[in-house]
């Protein structure tokens, strides 16, 4: 028994003294705060999620959720498929929700028009031509969605004023001002070498042409390639003669006054000295004068930089010759008016979502992403602020970049609002050639046309 | 018969005369009821009773225009002996022949837009016919032929002439060689030579064809309005001078905006190729009944 409780308290006793032989002191010492003093650099990444914020270019408010509108242009398909397709993916972020059906009519996007209307089914976004007097003419039958009052000043204050106040009609708006043309002058500088002229001694007048054709014929033969505006012949008496074509009041024509005699003159002395070629003076069709232009047969022909191309793609050795010049001012003082515009249908079922597209179309962005494929012009001075337009031109497609903000400042639609306006334009018309190839004297020609034409006012 | 096999055939019909009822019948009601209204296109019609047909009887370019198309007539029978002397030309068995068939065809299948258009560059100041005429010294400098108001016409018929041309002479071509070999030989045998052969045997033997081709080329020309529209421009000739019934009416109903006045045109129209068509009809079956 004794010898069990003495091995006991011998393990007991080794234990102890082991573990007091691995231990420390008996009799801890107290703990010295020690400080350390280190640079801890860390990196956290932090995850935002933002929440989405107003599009700048979303300026329309209140547009309708799942609206379904659709766009028609006229004439810009397929060169400008994909820029008009990225506009509207542009246009679906900007305002999503809304489905944009995009539809390109061409030669016959009148008469497609005039049916779709007729039909009750015409487009929500039209685009329409403001040198063709299209917008007061669908504005005055009631079919297009006046501006003024749904669209904001800010956003009103976009565009050039001179082409927001086009087109008015009962002083109300009915257009947002789309791409713009600067009418120039294009010159087969080869012609007018083989002439003894330069580009330097391109009239800069209207009443300078005929002199300067004479020297064209006499020195080379050749005859120049000069259009009249047969279905607008009022806006064209208008700009060069500086011809009222109506009474204050709208109760009488007065077109043929001593300035319409006079402008009517001018070109029937050029078709009695044989220096314009007669075809393309009276063609309804611009295509016959660019093409006799293009084909090398014309000294130079009135147009806008944009249809270079066609003198690119079709005859390469002009496009080497070619120049171009401003084109020659009337006595109105004004060059001419704006070139497009879209408008919202009246009837529209979705108002905000057809304003809003027509709109951002519209907006300093899109005009100048358009600018930049192709010579056209913003209806919107702020585009004008990119370095593009500041950039020194390097095609001659380029040319008119320059001064182009300040032309298209000066575009203005200066012809009042003419009723019967496409009958009155035919009676004219109808004068103008019997002036021109049946030896009428002007002034009895225009004479006879007021009374005619004074006979539709009511 | 039963109730079934009575509706049989009438079944089989209504495709076509439903096809028939939407783009023949309503169309020319609508234009009936439109030549008494004043109408636009976009805005709805207005009646105004017998207004647009006294204004046309008033109109100068209307009747310069009616003047035009029957003035154009004269298309069918220069066509009409044309188209014979060419049928018995091809009519021939020598090696080739089918090819200069198919060459003279070739008009018939262009485009009478594209056709057109090349007929203006023909006939340009710079065009192919100034410039044979200069160099054959008939002319001493270019001339604008299609801006000579006595020229416009002629120009547009002898386009329309040469386009029909070939598509006539193969009718012609089939009616010749359906006359019996025998009756030529019978001709030479009673002393004919070449010419009265033709004109005693194949001109009469032709009889159908040229009652058929008078018709429907009759009928083309009071229709004319491609020739004129890309010859001229859009213009429809100086002083109106190629201005013919149809492009009166396209002047009219699509750059004037007056659809009304353009369906009165289209009626007067409608009424003068009745006429012409039943007479053209009496012409045929007089001719058949002789043989």
């Amino acid at each position: 028994m004794y010898k069990k409780l003495f091995a006991l308290l011998s393990i007991l006793v080794m234990a102890s003294l082991t573990l007091t032989a691995c231990g420390g002191a008996a009799t801890p010492a107290p703990a010295t705060p020690e400080v350390i003093e280190k640079t801890v650099i860390q990196t956290q990444i932090v995850e935002v999620t933002p929440l989405p914020g107003p599009n700048p270019e979303a300026v329309i408010q209140n547009v309708e959720d799942g609206a379904e509108i659709t766009l028609w242009t006229f004439w810009l398909s397929p060169t400008f498929d994909e820029y008009i397709k990225s506009t509207i993916a542009r246009f679906n972020e900007a305002y999503p929700g809304v489905t944009v059906n995009w539809e390109d009519h061409q030669a016959t996007f009148q008469d497609d028009l005039k049916n779709a209307f007729a039909a009750g089914n015409a487009p929500d976004v039209i685009n329409l031509s403001i040198s063709e007097g299209w917008v007061s003419d669908y504005a005055t039958q009631g079919l297009l969605l006046p501006l003024d009052d749904v669209v904001p000043q800010d956003v009103k204050d976009v565009y050039f004023p001179n082409l927001w106040d086009q087109q008015v009609v009962n002083n109300a708006h009915y257009q947002f001002p789309w791409y713009q043309g600067i009418i120039v002058n294009l010159v087969n500088t080869k012609i007018l070498t083989d002439a003894g002229l330069t580009v330097d001694n391109f009239p800069k007048k209207i009443e300078e042409l005929p002199a300067f054709c004479q020297t064209i014929k006499d020195k080379t033969g050749t005859l120049c390639d000069i259009r009249l505006s047969v279905n607008d012949l009022l806006a064209q008496m208008t700009y060069e003669g500086g011809v009222k074509v109506i009474s204050e009041d709208g109760k009488a024509f007065t077109f043929d006054s001593p300035e319409a005699a006079a402008w009517l003159q001018m070109y029937v002395d050029m078709v009695n000295a044989g220096t314009v070629d007669k075809t393309a003076l009276v063609t309804d069709q611009d295509r016959v004068g660019l093409d006799l232009f293009t084909s090398g047969q014309a000294a130079f022909y009135n147009t806008g930089p944009n249809l270079i191309r066609e003198v690119r793609a079709n005859n390469p050795a002009l496009y080497g010759y070619l120049g171009v010049v401003p084109a020659p001012v009337g006595k109105s003082g004004v060059v001419g008016k704006g070139l497009m515009a879209l408008s919202v249908k009246a009837d529209t079922k979705y108002p905000n979502a057809s304003l809003a597209l027509a709109q951002f179309f519209s907006n300093p962005k899109s005009m100048l992403e358009f600018s930049k494929i192709v010579a056209i012009y913003p209806s919107t001075p702020a585009s004008y602020d990119d370095p593009f337009f500041s950039m020194a031109p390097v095609a001659i497609e380029d040319s008119a970049k320059p001064y182009a903000k300040d032309a298209v400042s000066k575009l203005a639609d200066i012809l009042p609002t003419v009723p019967h306006k496409a009958e009155v334009n035919e009676i004219v018309l109808q004068a103008v050639q019997q002036a021109l190839f049946n030896g009428v004297d002007p002034q009895k020609a225009l004479s006879d046309a007021v009374t005619q034409a004074n006979a539709l006012l009511p | 018969m039963n109730k079934k096999t009575s509706l049989t055939p009438y079944l089989f019909l209504m495709p076509a005369l439903i096809v028939i009822a939407v783009f023949v019948l309503y169309p020319i009601g609508a234009v009936v009821y439109y030549s008494f209204t004043q109408y636009n296109i976009v805005t709805p019609p207005v009646w105004v009773g017998l207004r647009n047909y006294q204004q046309l009887l008033h109109d100068t370019v209307f009747w310069q225009a009616l003047k035009h198309s029957f003035i154009y007539l004269l298309v069918t029978p220069i066509l009409i002996c044309l188209s014979i002397l060419l049928a018995i030309v091809v009519n021939r068995k020598i090696p080739g022949i089918s090819a200069f068939r198919a060459l003279y065809f070739v008009p018939v299948v262009s485009g009478s837009i594209a056709v057109g258009i090349a007929w203006r560059l023909m006939w340009d100041r710079n065009g192919l016919i100034n410039g044979l005429l200069l160099s054959a010294n008939m002319i001493k400098e270019p001339v604008q032929w299609l801006a000579e108001p006595a020229y416009t016409l002629p120009i547009a018929m002898a386009l329309t002439v040469w386009l029909g041309l070939g598509y006539y002479m193969m009718i012609f071509l089939a009616g010749l060689q359906n006359i019996p070999e025998e009756l030529y030989d019978a001709a030479l045998i009673d002393g004919c030579n070449s010419w009265q052969k033709h004109w005693y045997v194949s001109v009469p033997g032709l009889r159908p064809q040229i009652a058929f081709v008078a018709v429907i080329s009759s009928l083309a020309a009071l229709q004319v309005f491609n020739e004129i529209f890309t010859l001229t421009g859009g213009l429809g000739g100086i002083l109106n001078s190629g201005v013919t019934m149809v492009f009166y009416l396209w002047r009219k109903a699509f750059r004037l905006n007056q659809a009304g006045m353009a369906s009165a045109i289209a009626m007067i129209l409608l009424a003068i190729t009745l006429i012409f068509s039943i007479l053209n009809m009496r012409l045929l079956e007089r001719g058949t009944e002789q043989e």
